[in-house]
């Protein structure tokens, strides 16, 4: 059709084709990357007939936050919440975060923030200091969650929901899950050369997921990002960057690491694992109902795993990096004492964080945990009380890029160790105070 | 397109045949432009001023302060933005020609009459159909080690991904395939344009197949040419979706686009990720204007050649 239409006109196609290109060029000059205009997603769920307040979330996980706050309405119909449901991926929820706030539409008054945010939006002085709240929460949620939530030693959010790694083995093939990094190594490379298939599997792509993975090792081998204080970089210190990006790099090389590692996300891992080709998998508690092939879905390993924690490398502990949500106040808020309130409900309030736990989605709440039936729900309890924060100071995302830039192609082979290591102490140190 | 172009060719034809009462024709055209051009004004260009307006400051949170030109100078010494400037001259100048040269292979076997001509065309033009997001989701999953389909395919084993070199082979081959198509079109387009006559013509004087096309097909289809590798070169220098997919932020293939939006979303300097927008938008529009006014001139006299005829 549009061929023809085309040969109706093309007397005059070539000058009219030359202005079609000059308003495209000018069409081109927007704020943002050409064609990619930030679409405003999101949508308010409707659970309120007169909201009081507003609580921005991620649209991930949808029901269970829904079920909260409609928890919340109903034991206070005169204050009642809404939900706005921000897009599932965190970039997207963040900028959505920051046009209400830069703008200073000041729609939202709760918002729910992903661990590694707190010191930057604290910083850009988007969101009330909470320190008066801590006494309420300090032994009622996990230290982990409470160490993401605050910055330069101030609370600026309460703990809402977490995450934490599982270990998962086959237990076809491996009788007991490994202590060390070391012995998870020979074990998989074993197990694996006998059944033919691979060792490991876990996110190696070149994203955040890989930051994830590389700290896990980093932590395991006695590492830590800054020292107590948050002034300055440690991440040199001792030989633990070194370690953990050796192993990567050995790991890579041997074939310890299934093919395609390198561009491989919890999903990519999780397809492979249940289809029965690793021994080992590196991932987030959600692939257990997977692999055990409920609600119709297909597993070849459904029966034949297990999970444990983490390894370290000298068999001490445990490790795994803390996921999950902040929820806080918004400096633009008109109705602070309110969102205040909602905000410690939702990390104290037994009923809401069993919401969480009902729905197999990790409450921060420790007493959660406790003589829960399910084992693994227990052990994902004792996971996540050792579990590190990924430290939320205010410049995390850029030190996560420069991590993902630099040891990255470090460990493919790409790129060299010792440069790398030192371009990611010299962004650690830039992260605590951009610019 | 065409709608436009009558616009400003009927008064040249009907100057001469209209009596003029009340305001003439030509002012009256103005007066009808006036809301379009008002709202081209308030769609395309405030936001490019105010683009500019904004990149002059250094925003973090609330606080915002001017800083004149630093943004810019911040981007010259800036190693990621000329990474990003050479991903993004590699890509334009492969992508672009490779487009061209099977574009008008496409081209040139479409014009060719033929059982089955219109299925032909109608398949040849479904890469270009597909949104860009998709097909680069899709071609991402083609390249990727699992399930490793191009690996495959191929025999070998490459890892078009993570190896920087192979991976920008990767998204060059994915362009090619979507926008070659777009080629071909409007090189149709103009091959339809050229009379029968002078091939019938050339034929009784004894010129060879490629004789013919060198001297009839190529400089007829000039136009044509030049306005295909206008739209493909400024939509390469402005490519986003591929790099994003295949690489995410990742310094081995992010292009200006991608690096431009990495400072607006993944690490928010709103004034510097301006800045890069600015620099972006003024090498388009310069690559742009550089073709219309070398070429352009030229099509534009053909143009009024055919209107006169």
């Amino acid at each position: 059709m549009s061929i023809l239409s085309w040969r109706r006109s093309h007397g005059v196609r070539a000058f009219a084709a030359g202005t079609a290109a000059f308003a495209l060029i000018l069409a081109t000059g927007c704020g943002s990357p050409p064609g990619e205009e930030p679409e405003g997603e999101g949508e308010a769920a409707g659970l309120a007939d007169d909201p009081q307040f507003v609580w921005a979330v991620t649209g991930a996980d949808r029901q269970i936050h829904e079920d909260v706050a409609r928890l919340w309405n109903e034991n206070n119909p005169d204050r009642q919440v809404e939900v706005f449901f921000l897009a599932p991926t965190a970039d997207e929820q963040r900028q959505a975060m920051f046009q209400d706030l830069q703008s200073q539409a000041g729609q939202f008054d709760v918002l729910g923030l992903d661990v590694i945010w707190t010191g930057e939006f604290a910083e850009f002085g988007y969101i009330e200091s909470l320190e008066d709240l801590r006494p309420q929460i300090a032994d009622v949620s996990l230290p982990g969650a409470v160490d993401s939530a605050q910055w330069q030693q101030e609370l600026y959010a309460l703990p809402y929901s977490s995450n934490g790694a599982f270990l998962y083995y086959r237990t076809d093939l491996i009788d007991e899950p490994p202590t060390t990094w070391d012995e998870l190594y020979e074990t998989g490379t074993e197990a694996a050369e006998e059944a033919g298939i691979s060792a490991y599997v876990g996110q190696g792509d070149q994203y955040e997921g890989f930051v994830v993975n590389y700290l896990e090792l980093f932590w395991a081998a006695g590492g830590e990002l800054f020292d107590e204080g948050q002034t300055q970089s440690t991440f040199l210190e001792g030989d633990a960057a070194a370690t953990a990006l050796d192993f990567m790099t050995e790991a890579y090389d041997s074939g310890f690491y299934a093919e395609g590692f390198d561009s491989m996300v919890e999903d990519d891992a999780r397809a492979l694992f249940q289809a029965g080709e690793a021994v080992y998998m590196r991932n987030w508690p959600y692939a257990v109902p997977l692999l055990e092939g409920e609600a119709d879905e297909e597993s070849a390993v459904a029966g034949d795993f297990a999970v444990a924690p983490l390894p370290t490398f000298d068999g001490e502990g445990s490790t795994s990096a803390l996921g999950g949500l902040n929820n806080a106040v918004s400096t633009l808020s008109e109705n602070k004492d309110l969102a205040r309130e909602f905000v410690l409900w939702a990390a104290t309030d037994a009923e809401a964080q069993g919401i969480l736990a009902g729905h197999s989605l990790p409450p921060t709440m420790v007493s959660a945990y406790e003589g829960a039936e399910d084992p693994n729900f227990e052990m994902l309890g004792d996971i996540l009380a050792d579990a590190h924060a990924r430290p939320p100071v205010p410049g995390y995302n850029s030190l996560s890029l420069v991590i993902q830039d630099n040891l990255h192609p470090a460990y493919i082979g790409q790129g060299e160790a010792e440069p790398a290591l030192e371009a990611v102490d010299g962004a650690a140190n830039d992260a605590l105070e951009q610019e | 397109m065409a709608t436009a172009t009558r616009d400003t060719g009927t008064p040249e034809r009907g100057r001469g045949a209209h009596i003029r009462h009340g305001l003439g024709e030509r002012a009256m055209g103005r007066i009808f432009l006036t809301p379009s051009f008002a709202f081209m004004a308030v769609i395309a260009l405030f936001p490019v001023f105010y683009a500019v307006l904004m990149s002059l400051y250094r925003i973090r949170g609330f606080t915002r302060e001017f800083v004149g030109i630093d943004n810019y100078l911040q981007a010259l010494s800036d190693p990621g933005f000329y990474n990003a400037a050479l991903n993004t001259l590699v890509f334009t100048v492969a992508s672009v020609s490779l487009e061209f040269v099977i574009g008008l292979g496409f081209a040139l076997i479409m014009h060719q009459a033929f059982v089955g001509r219109g299925l032909t065309r109608a398949v040849i033009l479904v890469p270009w159909v597909i949104p860009t997001a998709v097909a680069a989701q899709v071609w991402r999953y083609m390249f990727d080690h699992n399930p490793g389909f191009v690996n495959a395919v191929l025999g070998a084993d490459i890892n078009w991904l993570r190896d920087p070199a192979w991976s920008m082979a990767g998204i060059i081959a994915a362009d090619v395939w979507k926008t070659a198509p777009f080629v071909a079109l409007l090189l149709l387009a103009g091959l339809q344009t050229i009379p029968r006559d002078y091939y019938e013509a050339a034929k009784v004087d004894g010129a060879g197949v490629l004789q013919r096309f060198w001297s009839i097909t190529l400089p007829l289809l000039r136009p044509a040419i030049v306005v295909a590798l206008l739209f493909r070169t400024v939509d390469a220098l402005r490519m986003f979706d591929f790099a994003y997919v295949f690489a995410g932020y990742s310094n081995s293939l992010a292009t200006l686009s991608v690096y431009a939006q990495r400072f607006l979303v993944a690490e928010p300097q709103l004034g510097y990720a301006n800045a890069l927008s600015t620099v972006t938008f003024v090498i388009v529009m310069l690559v742009g204007l550089a073709f219309i006014s070398r070429m352009g001139r030229h099509m534009v006299g053909e143009t009024a050649r055919e209107v006169k005829r």
